[in-house]
């Protein structure tokens, strides 16, 4: 009798701890552009968007960059350039970059990054950090020496499909 | 004599397992084009994630034994006890390893040690549940130790699949699955996967090695404890 009566209170409890962390991972998915928001969601922001603190994120748009000393001035755009929706005019910010020290290596054209900052009034994004976001995609630098042939051939695969037709990218 | 030479094949058979391991990471598979040859850091940490879910998971099932057997056949919830003890601290070295390398990596990848993104906040909140649980069973004593321990191991078990999933169904700087992640994502060259394989293999060999070898150590701290016990009954 008690021991069911324990074993019952267990369950209570388990049952409770289950359910709050069953709505806790639901509504943290319902909110999930909490880490950072796109570009088109900050432009959607309205006034707010200028009142917070954002980490927006983005493509650096290649031959955008102009660094000076620490700090960079660059395009953040929603599409990598070999994307064919980036040929459509994509929305894009202005990002000033101010900070300690200079951006990773591995931010330049085309990397995914992270720009943590505020939305000016000037229409200019203000970076005080940059954070490169990397690909889950690893592969070798394409060399033009012998290994040439082999990556073409492997490059010649995907495009043998009708219209060659690219994933999007992220989402 | 049989026993110290089985021992010592073992040992020089991890030994150059792990050697290998370190060839093929090092020097076999060519650097990723976008991260150089920081991104050789991906063939330890992430064989080293995948194992601590491993050793956690065999914690959480002998935490269940435990649970289970505990009344019916207490002589085996003992044996599971020792599994769990084993399997959480071999565990707690893999997620050390993960939590370690992942910002000597984050550093010059992203430009940032550390972030509170799910993935890597989940990724610390399961090497805290599996620390505080070592921590109880250290300093703790009595016959509800156990228990005890095996309840908190299942909360443990319950930050794996948030922890798993956190890159698939939230936004973070973290990157996205490698592994059965989008179509473009993955290891694209045949060396690479080598030696991710091989090292993964090296990892879990060395890993269930220490494993066992801390069950044997466990089973025979338990036997002296029945025994010390047993000898003081009849003293009285």
């Amino acid at each position: 009798m008690q021991s069911s009566n324990k074993s019952l209170r267990i369950g209570i409890a388990v049952a409770v701890v289950l359910a709050t962390i069953g709505y806790l991972a639901f509504t943290g998915q319902a909110a999930n552009k909490s880490y950072y928001v796109t570009i088109a969601e900050m432009q959607n922001m309205g006034q707010n968007a200028y009142a917070s603190n954002l980490r927006v994120e983005g493509f650096v748009k290649p031959e955008s960059i102009h660094p000076e000393g620490p700090n960079v001035r660059f395009v953040l755009t929603e599409f990598e350039s070999h994307n064919p929706k980036a040929d459509a005019n994509p929305r894009h910010i202005t990002v000033d970059y101010q900070g300690s020290e200079p951006p990773p290596d591995t931010f330049k054209g085309d990397a995914q990054a992270l720009a943590i900052g505020t939305w000016g009034r000037d229409g200019v994004f203000h970076a005080t950090q940059l954070q490169a976001k990397c690909a889950s995609k690893y592969a070798p630098v394409q060399s033009t020496s012998s290994t040439g042939a082999k990556v073409a051939a492997n490059d010649g695969a995907p495009k043998a499909t009708p219209n060659g037709v690219p994933s999007p990218a992220g989402n | 004599m049989m026993k110290k030479l089985f021992l010592l094949t073992g040992i020089a058979a991890i030994a150059l397992l792990m050697s290998w391991g370190f060839y093929q990471a090092m020097y076999a598979a060519p650097a990723d084009a976008a991260q150089g040859d920081i991104g050789r850091i991906f063939y330890y940490h992430v064989p080293h994630g995948m194992l601590c879910y491993l050793f956690f998971t065999i914690n959480f099932v002998a935490s269940l034994l435990v649970l289970g057997w505990q009344r019916t056949n207490p002589a085996r919830a003992l044996a599971a006890d020792a599994w769990a003890l084993a399997g959480a601290e071999v565990g707690v070295v893999f997620c050390s390893v993960v939590l370690v390398t992942g910002p000597i990596w984050g550093r010059p990848v992203w430009g940032i040690w550390w972030t509170w993104d799910p993935r890597l906040t989940t990724t610390l909140v399961l090497w805290l549940i599996y620390v505080s649980y070592l921590l109880v069973r250290r300093f703790t004593s009595g016959s509800q130790v156990t228990t005890l321990a095996a309840v908190l191991s299942i909360f443990g078990a319950l930050d794996m699949p948030v922890n798993y999933l956190a890159n698939r169904l939230w936004r973070t700087q973290h990157p996205s699955p490698v592994f059965g992640g989008d179509p473009d994502a993955g290891l694209k060259d045949p060396a690479m996967l080598h030696a991710f394989g091989w090292n993964l293999l090296a990892w879990a060999v060395w890993g269930l090695a220490v494993l066992s070898f801390r069950v044997y150590i466990e089973r025979r701290q338990q036997k002296i404890q029945h025994n010390a016990a047993l000898a003081a009954l009849n003293a009285d």
